[in-house]
């Protein structure tokens, strides 16, 4: 490498590690997104054109994921139908998760409804001949879940709608809890 | 931000507090690394407004998902990995929409004024020079000599493998020398 060369691009370098300073203008606006996610987590009150997806109804999807062998079925209770209810706040309503790995030797439901399973808040899974299932109830809302597979293998549910933020290195999956009608 | 003893607080202890409802405890976060991070933005993106809204997103998203952050001790990196997503994503919608890098007006006013002239023609040349090369080969660039990570980071960071990123160091400092070369030789 030619000095010359090495000498310009040391130059560039000092120059590009100047700093670039933003001013408290900037805390401000990320905090007015920061606040109003803040807000909607604590109200659920929003029920997204997610609304039909995460239902039982897509039993297809989970024989055709048998044959892939993992597989992973959220059965969630007086979930769907045509007359959307409201939402009262806090109501929780009981949904069963399951997960067939014959191979696993634990798995855990992870999610935002259990704090992404920090502090030991995860939903340990019993294992039945390699169908792992656990039931728990879950505020009504919009969820994002997973399921951790040997304390380590970040499994999303492929029945159920991907979640939109998967930028973070782990997959999930989208949930919607509806109040029941009946 | 200072906590009950004075001492300023760890990411983690943040982190923490954020997770337990403490919405405000983010923007000493925010305030912890918005400056670092800017700068790897604006050289990216090529200009400030781009920058700025990446940098706005990827708080935003650090937030939203703060709880699957697996060591807060580390929330810096971890942050830091979602502004290289954010800003590969808005370099692809820029150049989609047919935009052309830009040198960073607000950088070349903060330069020098020993040489004011002098500083703002190098700087120009600086930011023409990196937005010459491809986004793959800048960012690599950015990330070994400006932001001074290793190798073992950057992979991690990007989810590209050392080898690759050692040849894209190389061809971005063979490209870059050639193209000051070319500006001194005018």
């Amino acid at each position: 490498m030619p000095d010359w060369g090495r000498n310009t691009l040391e130059l560039m370098v000092q120059e590009l590690q100047h700093p670039v300073r933003l001013d408290d203008s900037f805390n401000r606006r990320v905090m007015v997104r920061v606040r109003r996610i803040y807000a909607e987590r604590r109200h659920r009150s929003i029920i997204g054109w997610l609304g039909a997806a995460a239902s039982i109804s897509r039993r297809p999807a989970w024989a055709a994921a048998l044959a892939a062998g993992v597989v992973a079925v959220v059965s969630v209770s007086l979930l769907h139908g045509p007359n959307k209810p409201s939402l009262p706040a806090g109501q929780t309503i009981p949904v069963q998760f399951v997960l067939v790995a014959p191979e696993a030797r634990t798995v855990a439901v992870v999610g935002d409804f259990n704090n992404w399973g920090l502090g030991d808040t995860a939903l340990v899974a019993v294992n039945h001949n390699g169908v792992w299932s656990v039931s728990a109830p879950v505020h009504t809302g919009v969820h994002r879940y997973a399921f951790l597979v040997n304390g380590k293998q970040w499994v999303a549910d492929p029945t159920a709608p991907r979640a939109a933020d998967d930028d973070f290195g782990q997959p999930s999956s989208a949930l919607v809890v509806e109040a029941s009608t009946q | 931000m200072q906590g009950p003893t004075g001492m300023e607080s760890s990411d983690a202890a943040l982190v923490a507090r954020v997770l337990h409802g403490e919405v405000n405890a983010y923007s000493a976060l925010v305030s912890r690394y918005r400056d670092k991070y800017a700068r790897y933005a604006v050289h990216m993106l090529g200009n400030r407004e781009d920058a700025e809204e990446a940098l706005q997103d990827a708080f935003t998203r650090a937030y939203r998902s703060l709880a699957r952050c697996e060591d807060p001790e580390r929330f810096g990196a971890w942050l830091f990995r979602i502004l290289v997503n954010r800003c590969r994503t808005s370099g692809a919608r820029r150049v989609r929409r047919g935009q052309t890098f830009v040198h960073d007006e607000t950088a070349l006013l903060n330069a020098s004024e020993e040489h004011p002239a002098e500083q703002t023609m190098w700087r120009e040349e600086i930011e023409r020079a990196l937005g010459e090369l491809s986004a793959d080969q800048r960012e690599a660039f950015l990330l070994k000599y400006v932001e001074e990570l290793g190798y073992d980071e950057m992979a991690e960071i990007t989810g590209v493998g050392v080898s690759a990123l050692k040849m894209r160091v190389m061809r971005a400092c063979d490209r870059l020398r050639v193209l000051l070369r070319e500006v001194h030789s005018a």
